[in-house]
């Protein structure tokens, strides 16, 4: 699967860098929706998908040299990139809404009392917890959660793609989630402090 | 038989991600019904995939990527105006190489290449890292100014650097052309020297936009006058596929430099080089060489031409990689150690790796 994946990746990589925008319309077909689907993923919201995959692609396009396909496929590339760009994507819009709130208070001199958090407020906000601590796993660990849980791999595939042992895939696969598990068990403080 | 503790806890991670394989879930199952350390584990793992699916019990287990899986992605096509204003905008930020005739293409693309590498390396880089000769990553952007100029002259476009020996002085004219370069080089590189990378990085770049902007890089009939530059007398499209040959050669030296691999050009192109490097090599071995039957094989094509004397019976046989024949022509190998097929006389062969390295000029 990657002997016969590669050489495509390394055609599109060698098409970017070299200034044909055929690759990068090219790239977008293959995995915009993939890049969209992440950043709904994270988001939750449908406007994101736009905005993510607006800089993925634009990262792509402009700074091709940041992939290196004897490093990887760029289908994992490009979904961790699409990851790591909708934490930011949420962390942003946090504080622009709470400068937003401050300003409000600020100005209408009435604390804000807002809803009471309800379960799925809450569980949003785990959430993002938790795909903040994803975004910054070490890159093996990362590489096999996205062959996972976004590529739907299973352990045995990811081990393939990666070139790695079957037992070195499971290992990397439990090793991660009970630091993402981990992460929910911390404090709110320390935790939200990480992820930021 | 159920597997042992160590063997389900070390897949608890993949389980929950659903990354096991259909067919040994059974046996982890029937683990977990009477292992209750790993029962918890895999609850606890359990719960957090589901919170990463954002607690929404429909998007559990929903795979994001559906072409990795083999479902049916069509439904998933953005609208074609979504599509059309995300690459125009994404284009905006990086002008694609411009479209100019086959003969210019291989230099079109070189120059998006080197501009995309130089990209890397933002205003406080390693501009001053060694990369060939004795020239750092700022001195090679020079030397390519300086390198594209006697076309850029030709074409009737400005020198971007001013020439010190002019007008007063002259052109040194008893000066060889590979002196009369050495030296334009040095003065380029001097005058660089003194302005930042940005600024030297921008010259570079008008240059070649304006030799990419050329009536003769738009007209295959324009660019079929011959001309002598750098000692070579071609047709001006061939120069431009020379330009083309010399921006690859130094962003691979300045790749390499750094430890960023460089793409080789695109198939086309590559052999677009390889043809020219031929007729050169042909050129400078001359009619009287004892024959040697030159094979270049690999990425999408193969060529074979007997270089030397049409007289005689061909001597030896070479057979190299498209890539392996242009860095040796760049001087980038060693004759005596570019990989190669041989077969017949040893001597007649190396005399024309030899040839082809001397031909070297970047």
């Amino acid at each position: 699967m990657e002997n016969s994946r590669a050489p495509t990746d390394a055609e599109v990589h060698r098409r970017l860098v070299y200034g044909d925008e055929s690759a990068l319309a090219a790239a977008y077909d293959i995995y915009g929706g993939l890049v969209r689907r992440i950043a709904l993923r994270v988001t939750h919201v449908p406007g994101a998908a736009d905005d993510v995959a607006q800089e993925v692609f634009a990262h792509l396009w402009s700074r091709p040299y940041t992939y290196d396909p004897q490093r990887g496929t760029l289908r994992t590339w490009l979904s961790m990139l699409a990851h790591r760009r909708s934490v930011d994507w949420v962390r942003a819009e946090e504080r622009h809404r709470k400068a937003a709130s401050a300003d409000e208070a600020a100005l209408h001199a009435i604390p804000a009392p807002g809803p009471g958090p309800d379960e799925a407020v809450v569980d949003m906000e785990r959430a993002l917890l938790l795909h903040s601590a994803l975004a910054e796993l070490p890159l093996p660990q990362r590489q096999a959660v996205h062959l996972a849980y976004f590529a739907g791999h299973s352990y045995r595939q990811v081990a393939a793609e990666l070139g790695i042992p079957e037992g070195t895939a499971k290992t990397r696969l439990r090793t991660a989630l009970r630091r993402l598990a981990e992460t929910l068990a911390e404090p709110p403080d320390t935790a939200a402090e990480r992820g930021a | 038989m159920g597997w042992d503790h160590e063997g389900v806890r070390e897949l608890l991670g993949a389980w929950a991600l659903g990354a096991v394989p259909p067919a040994e879930e059974p046996r982890l199952l029937a683990h977990l019904a009477e292992c209750e350390w790993c029962a918890d584990e895999a609850g606890r793992l359990h719960d957090t995939v589901r919170l990463l699916d954002g607690g929404d019990p429909l998007l559990a287990y929903e795979r994001i990527d559906r072409a990795a899986t083999g479902e049916a992605a069509a439904e998933e096509r953005t609208d074609r105006a979504a599509r059309g204003r995300l690459l125009d905008s994404v284009l905006g930020q990086r002008p694609a190489a411009p479209r100019v005739a086959e003969h210019a293409a291989p230099y079109a693309a070189a120059v998006a290449g080197l501009e995309a590498l130089l990209r890397e390396l933002g205003d406080k880089g390693p501009w001053s890292t060694p990369v060939v000769h004795d020239w750092d990553v700022h001195a090679t952007v020079a030397h390519l100014i300086a390198a594209d100029e006697s076309l850029a002259l030709r074409l009737g476009l400005p020198a971007r650097v001013p020439r010190a020996g002019d007008p007063g002085r002259g052109e040194p004219r008893d000066l060889s052309w590979r002196e009369a370069w050495a030296h334009r080089t040095d003065e380029v590189i001097a005058h660089e020297r003194t302005r930042t990378p940005a600024r030297t990085v921008a010259s570079w770049r008008e240059q070649a936009a304006a030799l990419l902007a050329a009536p003769e890089a738009h007209s295959a009939e324009l660019a079929a006058q011959a001309t002598t530059l750098l000692g070579v007398r071609l047709p001006i499209a061939d120069h431009y596929v020379v330009r083309g040959f010399e921006t690859w050669i130094h962003t691979d030296d300045i790749g390499r430099a750094l430890g960023r691999p460089v793409p080789t050009p695109p198939d086309a192109h590559l052999w677009r080089l390889v043809r020219l490097g031929v007729r050169v090599l042909g050129l400078a071995l001359g009619p009287q060489a004892v024959p040697v039957l030159l094979t270049v094989t690999g990425h999408g094509s193969e060529g074979e031409w007997v270089l030397g004397s049409e007289d005689e019976p061909v001597a030896a046989e070479l057979v190299l990689d498209p890539v392996d024949f242009c860095l040796l022509l760049a001087g980038r190998y060693d004759p005596g150690e570019v990989p190669r097929g041989l077969s017949g006389d040893g001597r007649a062969a190396r005399s024309v790796l030899e040839r082809a390295a001397r031909t070297a000029w970047l």
